[in-house]
């Protein structure tokens, strides 16, 4: 059974009123869309609240799922509206201030010692937290629609035809979207010593 | 950038739906424009660095919305005292089709079979208005055991899947335990709601039948309806 097959059959189990599929359904997707909210808010507290909300949504309109797409690119529709919202809701939680309060002061510091000692790979030397609160931080300083492209573009591979139809805009301008994201995540990089 | 086709260019690069005829124009261009070689060399590298995020587990959560996403339908169990208007209903019909005559005199309770000179309408309405009063109460004391009954059963299925809720999560927060608490405390105010209307419902249709048995006794001995 393909990886899409047991999600559907988890799906039905759960309408049938099981919670022990439900709560494997969630289970198989939860870190998805952990990453996904972590990227997108920049600290764990919002992430996991609004990893909390994805899942409600999906909750209350899993009978509504079809199975014409594959579950986790409807689970993902479902995750950038929710991200939407919580834009309007709380735009301070998604702004680029809260990331870089967090992440801001340890990747300095740890900069300043790659300063000093300039032989080494500077990219080897950030450790796992310090690399994803930089892309947090590059992230962060990206408009939330541009943020969104990026996270379903790169981390989530769905189609421009999909994010479009998700933002309302024609494919053309969700590749535009995405093409100057990247430019902006370029120039943050260079910024950042070279990353 | 110069070229025009660039943004496109580079983003359908990374589109996974591109298919293998529009790569290889894509390629084709590249080769031959500066402007996009460079812009995708870079985008491509800008892509990498994104892909180095290293995932992080999960913390600790309550999974909310919590199981019991849709409870099977309620069976309503028969009871004797759903059975009684129907049993009363048929006694009433025998009385008719038998012609029993009941009368009280100062003998104490007589009954007769048979036809009778004459029937006593007026003791029959009494007595049919006094067994009305004595049903309406019967059913009322009966909803109201019931109900109280449905409601302890609920309390303690709750406790139940309270502990269990709560042994599942280990560390549950108290904001966990308040929103499952909330949702029992909604779920057992619909599931009364619902059996208080059912039972009245129950009650009615039945009293209606016991009228009617009444009616059609009055019309088979002769009196007015
Ligand atoms: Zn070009």
């Amino acid at each position: 059974m393909s990886l899409a097959e047991q999600d559907d059959a988890l799906i039905r189990a759960a309408l049938e009123g099981s919670a022990r599929a439900w709560d494997q359904l969630v289970r198989r997707h939860e870190t998805q869309v952990y990453n996904f909210s972590l990227r997108l808010t920049g600290n764990p507290t919002d992430a996991l609240d609004l990893m909390q909300e994805v899942f409600l949504g999906v909750y209350r309109n899993l009978h509504r799922f079809r199975g014409d797409a594959q579950f986790s690119t409807w689970l993902f529709r479902i995750a950038h509206n929710k991200a939407i919202d919580m834009g309007r809701r709380r735009p301070q939680c998604m702004s680029l201030d809260s990331v870089l309060d967090e992440a801001g002061d340890q990747v300095e510091t740890r900069w300043q010692q790659l300063d000093d000692a300039p032989e080494q790979d500077p990219q080897a030397m950030l450790d796992e937290r310090q690399r994803n609160a930089l892309i947090q931080a590059q992230m962060g300083a990206l408009p939330l629609e541009q943020r969104l492209v990026v996270e379903l573009k790169v981390f989530q591979s769905l189609t421009f035809e999909e994010i479009a139809e998700l933002q309302d805009i024609s494919a053309n301008t969700a590749k535009t979207r995405f093409y100057t994201a990247l430019r902006r995540l370029k120039a943050l990089m260079e910024q950042d010593h070279g990353m | 950038m110069a070229c025009e086709r660039t943004a496109t260019l580079v983003a359908d690069y990374f589109d996974t739906a591109l298919g293998a005829q529009q790569r290889q124009a894509l390629q084709e261009h590249t080769q031959q424009c500066a402007d996009c070689a460079l812009a995708l060399e870079q985008a491509r590298h800008t892509h990498a660095q994104l892909l180095r995020w290293q995932p992080q587990s999960v913390p600790a959560w309550s999974r909310v919305p919590l199981p019991a996403v849709q409870e099977p339908p309620r069976r309503l169990r028969w009871t004797w005292w759903q059975w009684a208007p129907l049993a009363v209903s048929c006694m009433l019909a025998l009385a008719v089709v038998l012609n029993v005559q009941v009368s009280t005199g100062v003998q104490g309770l007589s009954i007769r079979f048979g036809a009778a000179p004459s029937v006593d309408m007026a003791q029959l309405e009494a007595r049919l208005a006094a067994f009305d009063a004595q049903q309406q109460a019967a059913l009322q004391t009966l909803t109201q055991t019931l109900m109280q009954q449905q409601s302890n059963d609920n309390a303690r299925l709750m406790e139940a899947m309270i502990d269990g809720v709560i042994e599942q999560l280990g560390d549950s927060t108290a904001r966990s335990l308040e929103q499952v608490i909330a949702y029992f405390e909604s779920q057992r105010e619909q599931d009364l709601q619902l059996l208080q209307a059912s039972y009245q419902q129950l009650a009615d249709s039945d009293y209606a039948t016991i009228r009617s048995v009444e009616q059609l006794a009055m019309l088979v001995q002769g009196g007015q309806p």
